[in-house]
């Protein structure tokens, strides 16, 4: 009993960091935003204007980056994520998304489409999907050339998200890693393979009625480019 | 802690309320880092809001909600030393400083198991997870507040503990909100199993389970089961829904419970260490820890979750004078009784109360008793029967059960005999209770002297509800009405005594007309029952008819149809 004693201890200092590093992260990407903002337009010529509107992606990814960490140490050393799935408004899902995306997207100069059923409510844990297409919206950010589409329908009683952009489409390790997913083969080894394995367990655990959760990754869609697709039951 | 009854009915509203104006809202953000403040502070800016006021720490926080009523509260989970966020909202809900319109969004780092899991009682109306966006504070806003429209009858209904009330206005909601329809059938269910209706709640989780498996759902099926007795079933439903979400700490505590009324003691115990470990913040859950591993003899483990407890508490609004008379308990088996002599002194000096002195009595001589000191403990004894002499008031059941055990032990006759019928009085139908007393006397060597004793007790018990129900079915209510008054200030815990007085001070107001005192009484006697045995169908059922009471709640086809049925039962009688 008394040998435990010290992973809390250890565990209480991370999670006092992570908490210090979050509010580091949230800071800076606040701070940029509203810089970006104040800029307004008219300084897009500013060699500076790109300079930090990509800066503001990096500290995007840093933060993304840290949710999964967080996700992932704590399956490993304590109990795994507290799942809470919750009845969402679709719409405000997505309300969601394009607000927190709008600043970056601006500044880069990317168009992004949205099409969903307006009535549709869907049960899910908000957080985990908000981080999770936050992250595949980020990651279309670096692949593509000036336009995303997210578009969600209801297909054979499952709720289908797709990111699409229009550059030149995932390279072929990525759709690799994407289609190993789900299969139980450590694809950690890639580069991009902690998002894709975030991803995959905030799909699969969303199970409902014997079905799970899945993403998956391809090439082509309306917008010719990558696209990132996510089905939850 | 009385809940008013009596209270103005608020207006229906609308559900649905498009456009909240945002920029003419009071704020308050608390978080304890600075540059987080700024930006929350230009995030609500960018709403059009122009009040603002910032606090840094839990105590800063509660200092400025005691003066300022604000409409929207943005609180950091952790808030480094002293208070936490959850501290500080149940401080400020526990001392009424928050309007009922107010809205509570909890800001964290990261999602954790308490935040998301936590049985706790109080939770804010959402969480938000750092970093905050325009976006998703705008959204999580507006839905926090259309949610507060669609909940405020129903609030105002399980304010006043009118339970049945509140689960029939759940249900109007739910089929006119699709959004928060499951919201609404979870908050059903509780409330038909505060107000006792156990197969209604049933229904409704079943329902709720044929649409999704919510963990919530099936420890509430679990829980309806255990309250009828199948307790190992019970346990079987926590244990799965354990093994599907690790962190779902309310099944936890109820596995325990579960536990717990088999005899299975050394597993609950293990089961209450697992989710302490877990959430190690709850004040309720150390101290039932703390309780389970003394009775247990595990005396380290006791004693860290007892000082746990007391260290929780001391900035939670929840602390527990329970915690220091457990680990002075501990301190006595450790034969430590003079750090034990010193902490129930300090208890005294914390909490204020009758029956904290007397529960440190108590303590003090089972400490003696436990420490092999038994001079000092007859001592205690004697000093507990001057005390029980010279106050009428007696603490609740247990307490009284405990108080005589030790009598007994250390020599003392006439106090524990007298505190046994006492407790056998309040208690005239539960044979539970009845064979408890008995062992009690057995032990003492009373064994056919306290047969006797239990059965005249009771008699007693009984034969003073007759009459008050003699004087109220021949309609002498004034009389009836003062004769359970009589009777509960000899007997103020017996239920049937408490619950026909209630009966019979509505029967009053319902033959002759509303009375501001009666209705008050009534009120009363009923808040007292829910503190002594809550979950009561009867108790729902009066609370129900008590409210229809108030003048001004029922609209004037309800009066119309109550008439009716009520002239349709005097024919009935007749």
């Amino acid at each position: 009993m008394e040998d435990r004693a010290g992973s809390p201890e250890l565990f209480m200092f991370l999670a006092s960091t992570v908490h210090d590093m979050k509010n580091s992260i949230s800071v800076l990407t606040g701070t940029l935003e509203n810089l970006l903002v104040q800029a307004g337009d008219s300084a897009q010529d500013n060699p500076a204007y790109p300079q930090m509107a990509q800066m503001l992606y990096q500290s995007k990814r840093l933060n993304d980056h840290l949710i999964q960490l967080l996700a992932l140490y704590k399956e490993v050393g304590r109990p795994n994520y507290p799942f809470d799935p919750t009845p969402v408004q679709v719409s405000e899902l997505v309300d969601q998304l394009v607000a927190q995306q709008r600043v970056l997207l601006q500044s880069k100069g990317i168009r992004l489409d949205t099409e969903f059923p307006p009535g549709l409510i869907w049960t899910l844990d908000e957080d985990l999907v908000l981080g999770l297409l936050a992250h595949a919206i980020n990651n279309a950010v670096r692949y593509t050339r000036d336009r995303i589409a997210l578009t969600i329908r209801e297909h054979d009683g499952l709720m289908e998200v797709r990111v699409e952009d229009n550059g030149s489409g995932f390279p072929p390790n990525m759709l690799e890693a994407g289609q190993v997913t789900g299969q139980g083969i450590n694809f950690l080894t890639n580069s991009s393979g902690l998002g894709l394995y975030f991803a995959s367990e905030v799909a699969k655990s969303h199970k409902h009625r014997q079905r799970q959760g899945s993403i998956a990754l391809e090439n082509g869609g309306t917008l010719g480019g990558g696209c990132f697709i996510l089905r939850l039951p | 802690m009385n809940a008013p009854a009596v209270t103005t009915p608020v207006a229906a509203s609308p559900d649905k309320e498009p456009g909240v104006n945002w920029a003419d809202k009071r704020y308050l953000i608390v978080d304890d880092f600075v540059g987080v403040r700024q930006l929350l502070r230009e995030a609500l800016r960018s709403l059009g809001a122009r009040h603002i006021d910032q606090a840094s720490s839990g105590g800063e926080a509660i200092g400025l909600l005691a003066r300022i009523q604000y409409d929207v509260i943005l609180c950091d989970f952790n808030l480094g030393e002293g208070k936490s966020g959850q501290h500080v909202l149940e401080e400020a809900r526990i001392r009424g400083l928050l309007m009922p319109s107010c809205v509570w969004l909890m800001v964290s780092a990261e999602k954790s198991v308490e935040a998301v899991m936590g049985a706790a009682e109080h939770q804010p109306d959402a969480y938000l997870i750092k970093p905050i966006t325009e976006g998703v504070l705008l959204t999580r806003l507006n839905r926090a507040w259309q949610k507060k429209q669609i909940f405020q009858d129903i609030d105002q209904a399980y304010l006043e503990k009118d339970y049945l009330r509140a689960a029939k206005l759940c249900a109007e909601a739910a089929g006119r909100n699709k959004l928060h329809e499951i919201d609404l059938l979870r908050m059903r269910a509780t409330l038909l199993l505060k107000a006792g209706e156990t197969e209604q709640a049933r229904l409704v989780y079943e329902k709720v389970l044929q649409e999704r498996d919510f963990n919530w759902a099936r420890t509430g099926v679990g829980k309806i089961r255990m309250a009828n007795g199948e307790n190992e079933a019970a346990r079987q439903m926590f244990q799965g829904v354990i093994a599907e979400n690790r962190f779902y700490l309310d099944a936890y505590d109820q596995l325990a419970k579960s536990l717990q009324n088999m005899g299975r003691i050394e597993e609950s115990c293990d089961v209450l260490e697992r989710a302490a470990r877990m959430s190690p913040n709850s004040v309720p859950r150390q101290r039932a820890l703390g309780a389970t591993a003394l009775k247990l003899g595990n005396i380290p483990l006791a004693e860290r979750a007892f000082r746990k407890c007391m260290q929780i508490g001391e900035y939670s609004i929840m602390k527990t004078v329970d915690a220091y008379f457990g680990l002075a308990r501990v301190l006595g088996q450790k034969n430590d009784a003079k750090e034990a002599l010193l902490l129930l002194a300090a208890a005294q000096r914390d909490f204020s109360g009758s029956m904290v002195e007397l529960r440190s009595k108590i303590t003090e001589g089972l400490v003696y008793h436990e420490s092999g000191d038994y001079r000092r403990a007859r001592k205690s004894g004697d000093e507990l029967e001057t005390m029980l002499k010279e106050d009428s008031e007696r603490p609740d059941t247990a307490t009284c059960l405990e108080m005589a055990t030790l009598l007994f032990a250390v020599g003392v006759k006439d106090a524990p005999v007298d505190l046994l019928c006492y407790v056998v009085r309040n208690n005239d139908e539960n044979t539970v209770i009845h064979d408890e007393v008995q062992r009690i006397f057995d032990k003492a060597r009373m064994g056919d002297e306290g047969a006797a004793l239990i059965n005249t007790a009771r008699k007693e018990a009984s034969e003073m509800m007759n009459k008050g129900v003699l004087l109220w079915k021949t309609n002498k209510l004034d009389d009836a009405v003062e004769w359970m008054r009589e009777a509960r200030r000899s007997l103020p815990d017996n239920m049937r005594i408490l619950f026909n007085s209630a009966q019979i001070l509505i029967s009053h107001l319902q033959a002759r007309g509303y009375n501001d005192a009666l209705m008050t009484e009534a009120n009363d006697v009923l808040m007292h029952v829910d503190r002594i045995a809550p979950g009561q169908q009867r108790f729902a059922q009066l609370i129900e008819q008590l409210q229809k009471l108030i003048p001004g709640r029922m609209s004037a086809e309800e009066i119309e149809a109550e008439l009716t049925a009520a002239m349709k039962d005097d024919h009935d009688k007749e």
